[in-house]
């Protein structure tokens, strides 16, 4: 019955018939497709993966690098100002490396969108996701051309090792990209959290000013003031998340989709929101608001004697979104880029924010009123040395040496890619 | 198409056995029948179903008429006269060869029930002592008291064996109690080892194999088979993790193979290929060992295949060598049963090294920094960045010993049950195992349950079933390791030694604050809820059968399923509680499953023996994984995130890859003295691109028995020359899904789903390969009193798996390539002697190995740093420290350069090389300053046996390899920040020219000093008291009254003592597994010492 030759056939029938299953090795992943198969269909997602990249890549102290470097944030357990910004402005210092990386990272991706754009069949929806993404190549640069100078400029994604090109020609990429977003960029439509061609054109402000282009600048800045679309707003409101006129574009950076936990550097574990407590403002921030200046407690706070930033609210319990342009930097760039003849939008901005009118005679005493308005408007927002930079008070006001109104190249970067050249003095 | 086959077959046989009903009476009339044609019709009229052992007695014929009778009546007629007795089991009918039956026919002569003693040269009992009579199948064990009984006639011959002791021989002569003693056998040429896919004598091997079996008397409290083997064999470098319960090792076998993340060897239990990944989920600063998971009682032996001729057999995994683990089975005729258990307690050891300063020292180090700052930079007080000086909040108190009141002595139970039994046909393991271990910080805890049961059933003489499961479970208990911002280490060590952890109303301290610096530890500790847990099923299930004499085909199903459930709840007052509570829950489930078919034919033909092996093998990994974190609790005692306000995270994850290989081997030895073997595998991967995933893995390997020849004339004494070739591969690191360009998902805005290119693919990827030469002499002299093995080899790995660094504007910051190429070289002595100093016997084992590593090719050439602090450079060692070089300390203002005096370099201060000679220290003037590889390495272990005592002591160490103190960089900053700081570095800082030439002064607010630079690199060669072992077996008598078969008590201490220059705590330290960050000491809890008693019970 159970013979030898029996089982032993039946175990030699049940194996080829394993054995003919037991050979699948082509298995392919599921939480991703092959960029080739990307169609139309997903243009919407590759539009979100886009916004995702370019808030999340540069890092969280990429937003406020200008504020880290420029005197208005210094390392919590304090010390000396200059060694803080020593430290940071270092060739091996990683947060440098990071932002570098990061805003190239996030370069490649909007490289590819364009890329995908250009092959597919032309259509509203394709102008509207290339506006963006020009926009989005124009702020990339802006934050790369501000900080290293010289950078590569790359327009299509290349494995080759680049060379840096001069800051004039990415500035002119920079404007290139941003009349390309002007032109197909959709139209504000009350959601700040989504490119428009508004917040291209105050973007173009932004880039004028900050090549002292100061009749363009000024123009572009009147431009997005005339809309009837902005206007200014409560300050609370812009920092506390709730509606408002003010913002032109911000990203959202909710929680589960972000990696940028600027808020948790800002706080201490003995507040109510706890935090890691990194930076805090220095002295002179401290004493930068005067009375009855409604931007105070929302920007500064001082919780069991240690000073914060407070613009941020979430502290370790989620993020916060952030304002990539708001409207009160326009009535600063038109106040600065016009002169003494600009003092009606110092004012106007003035007023909102609770202080009174001021009427500065010599134009040295009204720049530098704009100046001292711009550090309380914009503190933490990632503004402050490019500003001292651009104007030329960077040395004296921060007593760094000459060759630190520009950012070392990380030295990972160029260990790999000996086509890059280092920034002088470093 | 399998499946309709099987459900079949089971349908099949299911009717059949349900459709008869069993009739018990029969009618016959048969005359001159065969008896097989009488069961034919026995079977139809009752339904039974008749099995043989051995069908040639049924050609009998038989006349028979029956009516009516029962079923036993018509057996007892047909088998009357014949050696047959039968039995029914249920509807089965047994027939089987009876013994007794065929005496009584046979009318021999009749066996006596001879009994006997067996022992030692020295008169002690020996247990398990197989004897045999010899031409028989007829067998016997002693007992502990080395008494046997076995039925033997005068004439016959009696074969005793015992593994370590000459085999004896005995012709019966009418005696009824013997008294034998074995003469001891120090040689081990019989031994046989475990090799890939069989076993192989020792004579016969012709590559390099290490094998450790575990004893009684060499037991350590060790968690894996991994730390098992440490200091044990020669080529095989195990440096321990940290202290902490369940940590993982690194394991290097002949030098470091690959760059890819783990450079872990295979491992491979009781047939099945592991998968080689953290036991833990979230990252708590420390990988966690999977092989924790194994009852080290368990194992048998392990064995280390340490070169390709080897481990070739294992194809693409087999580069950074194969272990094998085989565990435990039951053996005929023996039945044991065994209750290990033992109690320890162990310290943080060597905690004088680390002495921190007391608040006066810290103070005046602090204060003098703070002067030394403002002094500097002329800051005066009401200056912005003048700094006051610090102050004692607590004046004229004792200082807090953060890291005494965090740490505690541990406790460890272990309880092991075992059963070993076995007839002719079924033979059985089963052993259960508790584990309790206490971590040194508090609330830190490991337990362990495994339950494990090995079974084979021989159901006929040709067919064998069986299995092998293991099912265990774990709990760890884990504290934040190093590198995290809870690190408890971190956390105590260096807070400022005049803070405390509570404040007089009970509350904490709150770290990050004026109150505490850092973290309060307790803070840490006491307001997490942190459980890992670990299921894990190993079981394999095969089938065995011998088609021809010597030809035996088997196959089995290998399963290895884990789940994971890794959960880290933050109270709402945990410093990442965020003050709501947090809660991360990650889980995973990894089934690896295997099928193998081996076919292996083994056959001596004249003087030539032959040993082939067959197979094919398809192994399939899926891994599926979800994470999901919230936040929001109403309490500290709510923990589940259905609870939780809001999610911050959630995700799933699946991954597949497979394996599939074809293998061969032939081993053919002549005349037992020349040896050869080739072996071959083919692999292909699914991790690879379909145009090169196949890989094929040859070898080839001979040896020579020298003292097997004619004209070997030293009696006692024998030789044997090896030489290999072989090439393995390697494909760990690599992803899954590595050479595919992807767009991946998750990458959402604003709640939308959104994608974007996650890799860019290497469609070129392949795996490493490695080919390796190698050499050996194997001596024994004095009768195996000492023996000698020697290996050389030369391992050339190419095709390295790097991720290689890429320029950001890439879009990426590395691609996982194969860049280049590296070989290692080297030596290693095995030396054991066993001296009989008088009663006592003196059993020694030396192992040391040089291996020199270097990388010979990289792509491009151009040198890649990797990490802070090293370099991989065409030329020099994998693990190569590159950094600045401290020449000195500037002694005046006047020795510092313009350059760097004008940056704020002065005096006190250290100074450091300037290579390139342009006045500034950047980049260019880093250098290669030494290696984490050591020079060599090894142990030591020597066994003492006397009476009834057993001494072991073991040492293993290691010279010539440097250590970076990273941690060193917070510990000796001298008040550069307000952690505090070593009382050595305080006391031995730079106070004025001539004070110092290594360390620096105190000053506030200066990186200069703890720049990565070879001030902080350190000499970490040791020597380490590993282990010492003192056992004493109670006399056979008296365990016997106490109604056992043997009782052994020891004592037990492990890491007992440490000679080594390091300053650190531990020079073993091992935080990160990658190759090119060994070596990097950032302060983890060291190896623990400890102290424990112990009982080994037989009954």
């Amino acid at each position: 019955m159970y013979k030898k030759t029996t089982i032993t056939n039946v175990l030699a029938v049940l194996m080829l018939g394993f054995l003919s299953s037991c050979t699948d090795l082509d298995f392919y992943p599921h939480t991703s497709v092959a960029p080739e198969s990307v169609s139309e269909r997903d243009m919407d997602a590759l539009l979100n993966g886009m916004y995702n990249a370019v808030q999340n890549n540069q890092g969280r102290e990429s937003y406020i690098m200008f504020d880290l470097v420029g005197g208005n944030l210094i390392g919590a357990s304090g010390g000396s100002e200059l060694a803080f910004i020593r430290n940071i402005m270092r060739t091996d210092y990683d947060l440098v490396n990071k932002n570098w990386s990061g805003l190239y990272q996030a370069l490649y991706q909007v490289n590819n969108v364009l890329s995908i754009m250009a092959d597919q069949p032309a259509s509203e929806k394709r102008e509207r996701m290339e506006g963006v993404a020009h926009f989005f190549r124009a702020y990339i640069y802006y934050n790369l051309v501000t900080r290293w100078g010289d950078v590569p400029l790359i327009l299509e994604n290349t494995t080759e090792r680049v060379s840096r090109d001069p800051a004039a020609h990415v500035w002119q990429q920079i404007e290139a990209d941003l009349a390309v977003a002007l032109e197909k960029a959709p139209t504000y439509e009350g959601d700040y959290y989504y490119v428009s061609r508004q917040a291209a054109q105050a973007l173009l402000a932004r880039v004028l000013i900050g090549q002292n282009k100061m009749e363009a600048a000024a123009q572009a800045a009147e431009a997005v003031i005339a809309l009837p679309t902005f206007s200014l707003d409560r300050f609370d409101k812009i920092f506390r998340h709730q509606q408002n006129r003010e913002e032109i574009f911000s990203f959202k950076n909710l929680t589960e989709e972000s990696t940028i936990t600027l808020s948790r550097l800002f706080y201490t574990y003995a507040h109510d929101v706890s935090g890691s407590y990194v930076y805090k403002p220095t002295d002179a921030v401290m004493t930068l608001f005067d009375e009855g200046d409604n931007r105070k407690d929302i920007s500064i706070a001082t919780v069991s004697a240690l000073n914060v930033i407070n613009k941020y609210p979430s502290g370790q319990t989620g993020t916060d979104p952030f304002p990539v342009i708001r409207l009160a930097e326009m009535y600063l760039i038109a106040a600065e880029a016009k002169g003494l003849e600009g003092l009606p939008w110092l004012n106007q901005l003035r007023e909102a924010r609770n202080l009174p009118a001021i009427d500065p005679t010599t134009e040295t005493a009204y720049q530098d009123a704009v100046a001292l308005e711009r550090r309380r408007e914009l503190l933490a927002e990632g503004f402050r040395w490019y500003d001292l930079v651009r104007t030329g008070k960077a040395v004296e006001e921060l007593e760094i040496e000459p060759y630190r109104t520009l950012f070392p190249i990380p030295d990972y970067e160029r260990e790999v890619n000996s086509n890059l050249t280092q920034n002088d003095g470093y | 198409m399998r499946f309709q086959l099987i459900v079949g077959l089971l349908l099949s046989l299911f009717i059949q056995v349900s459709g008869s009903t069993y009739a018990q009476r029969v009618s016959l009339q048969v005359k001159n029948t065969t008896l097989s044609d009488v069961f034919e019709q026995v079977a139809k009229q009752t339904g039974y179903v008749f099995l043989y052992d051995d069908r040639s007695f049924t050609e009998k014929k038989i006349s028979l008429a029956v009516q009516n009778a029962p079923v036993e009546e018509v057996l007892e007629a047909c088998l009357k006269g014949l050696p047959i007795s039968y039995k029914i089991v249920e509807r089965n009918i047994l027939f089987k060869q009876d013994e007794s039956k065929r005496s009584l026919s046979t009318a021999a002569q009749q066996p006596e029930q001879v009994t006997g003693r067996i022992t030692d040269s020295l008169g002690n009992p020996l247990q398990g002592v197989t004897v045999m009579v010899k031409g028989t199948t007829r067998g016997a064990t002693t007992n502990a008291a080395g008494n046997f009984q076995i039925a033997a006639s005068s004439g016959d011959v009696l074969v005793f064996t015992l593994v370590g002791y000459q085999r004896q021989e005995v012709t019966l002569d009418g005696q009824s109690n013997l008294q034998v003693a074995l003469k001891m056998d120090f040689s081990d040429l019989e031994e046989v080892v475990v090799i890939g896919y069989g076993r192989q004598k020792k004579e016969d091997l012709t590559a390099s194999v290490a094998s450790f079996r575990p004893t009684e008397e060499n037991a350590r409290p060790v968690l894996g088979p991994d730390q098992l083997i440490q200091g044990r064999m020669a080529g095989v470098q195990v440096s321990g993790g940290s202290g902490s319960p369940g940590t993982s090792n690194r394991v290097s076998i002949r030098g470091i193979g690959s760059l890819s993340a783990t450079n872990e060897p295979l491992y491979v239990i009781d047939g099945i290929p592991l998968v080689n990944q953290n036991a833990a989920l979230l990252n708590f600063g420390e990988n966690m060992n999977p092989l924790a998971l194994l009852n080290p009682n368990d194992i048998e032996s392990v064995e280390v295949l340490k070169d390709a001729a080897s481990s070739a057999i294992y194809g693409s995994r087999a580069t950074n060598g194969v272990i094998l683990i085989t565990t435990k089975s039951g053996k005929a005729n023996q039945t044991k049963f065994g209750i290990d258990a033992f109690t320890g307690m162990s310290v943080v050891p060597n905690t004088d090294k680390m002495e921190m300063a007391d608040p006066d020292l810290y103070l005046s180090v602090i204060n003098e920094a703070i002067d030394n700052f403002n002094t500097q930079y002329g800051y005066s007080p009401g200056v912005s960045n003048y700094m006051e000086r610090k102050e004692n909040p607590f004046p004229g108190e004792p200082g807090t010993d953060w890291f005494d009141l965090i740490t505690r002595p541990a406790n460890t139970t272990s309880v092991s049950l075992s059963f070993t039994g076995g007839t002719d046909k079924t033979s059985v393991y089963l052993s259960g195992n508790y584990l309790s271990q206490e971590g040194a910080f508090i609330d830190q805890k490991f337990t362990r349950y495994t339950g494990k049961l090995n079974l084979t059933h021989k159901l006929y003489k040709w067919l064998e079933f069986g299995a092998n499961t293991t099912y265990s479970y774990s709990n760890n208990k884990r504290v934040p390791g190093s590198n995290l911002g809870t690190t408890m280490m971190g956390r105590s060590l260096l807070q400022r030694p005049f803070d405390r952890p509570f404040k007089p109303n009970g509350d904490y301290y709150l770290g990050g604050t004026d109150e505490l610096i850092y973290h309060n530890p307790f803070q840490i500790i006491n307001e997490q809820d942190i459980s890992l847990d670990n299921y894990r099923f190993l079981g394999s299930f095969f089938g065995r059968a011998t088609i021809t004499e010597g030809l035996v085909f088997k196959t089995m199903v290998g399963t290895d399923l884990t789940y994971t459930l890794d959960n880290i709840y933050y109270a709402e007052n945990h410093p990442y509680g965020t003050g709501i509570g947090v809660k991360y829950d990650n889980r995973r489930f990894t089934p690896n499953v295997l099928w193998e078919n081996t076919l292996n034919y083994n056959k001596t033909f004249d003087k030539l023996n032959v040993d082939g092996l067959l197979g094919y093998s398809y192994q399939k990994i899926n891994l599926s994984t979800s994470n999901i974190a919230g936040s929001g609790f109403p309490s500290p005692s709510f923990q589940q995130l259905s609870v939780a306000a809001s999610i911050l995270e959630a995700g799933t994850t699946v991954t597949e890859s497979a394996l599939m290989s074809v293998f061969g081997r032939a081993n053919l030895a002549w005349d037992n003295k020349y040896l050869l073997s080739v072996s071959l595998r083919a692999d292909g991967s699914s991790k690879f691109h379909p145009d090169n995933r196949w890989g094929s893995f040859p070898s080839v390997s001979a040896g020579w028995n020298i003292s097997n020849e004619p004209f070997w004339q030293l009696i006692g004494t024998t030789a044997k020359v090896r030489a290999s070739y072989g090439e393995t591969g390697n494909q760990d690191g690599i992803s899954s899904y590595a050479y595919h360009a992807q767009m991946s998902g998750g990458r959402n805005y604003d709640n939308k789903s959104g994608i974007g290119v996650s890799t860019n693919g290497n469609r070129d990827l392949t795996w490493e390969t490695a080919r390796q030469y190698g050499a050996g002499l194997d001596l024994s002299f004095l009768n195996g009193k000492l023996n000698v093995t020697a290996d050389y080899f030369i391992k050339k790995t190419d095709n390295l798996l790097y991720s290689k660094p890429e320029p950001a504007t890439s879009g990426f910051t590395s691609i996982i390539s194969n860049i280049g190429s590296m070989e290692n070289k080297g030596w290693e002595f095995l030396v054991n002697a066993n001296v009989p100093l008088g009663p006592v016997l003196w059993s020694s084992d030396f192992n040391i190995s040089f291996i020199k590593n270097r990388l010979t090719s990289l792509i491009g050439d151009e040198a890649l740093l990797i990490g802070a602090n090293m370099t991989l450079q065409v030329g020099q060692e994998v693990g190569s420290f590159y950094m600045y070089k401290q020449t000195g300390i500037y002694q005046s203002d006047e020795e510092v350069p313009e350059s760097l005096y004008k940056n704020g370099v002065r005096a006190g201060d250290v100074s450091y090389e300037d290579l390139d000679g342009n006045g500034a220290i950047n980049v260019s003037d880093r250098q290669i300053v030494g290696t984490a590889n050591p020079d060599f390495f090894g142990g030591w272990n020597n066994s003492f046996s006397f009476k009834n005592f057993d001494l072991a002591v073991f040492f293993t160490y290691s010279y010539g390899n440097e250590i970076y103190a990273s941690y060193r960089t917070n510990t000796d900053r001298l008040g550069s920040g307000f952690m505090n700081m070593t009382q050595r570095v305080a006391n031995e800082r730079w106070t004025g020219p001539g004070t110092s030439n290594t360390t620096p002064r105190a000053i506030y607010g200066n990186a200069w000093n703890t720049q990565n630079s070879s001030r902080f690199l350190e000499d970490g060669s040791y020597i380490r008291l590993r282990s010492l072992n003192l056992g004493y077996t109670l006399p056979t008598e008296v365990a016997a009254k106490l109604g056992m078969n043997r009782l052994r008590v020891y004592l037990q201490g492990d890491n007992l003592h440490l000679w080594t220059n390091y300053r650190g705590y531990d020079p073993e330290v091992t935080n990160n597994f990658d190759p090119q960050f060994i070596g990097q000491d950032n302060l983890i809890l060291p190896q623990l010492r400890s102290f424990n008693v112990g009982v080994n019970i037989g009954f």
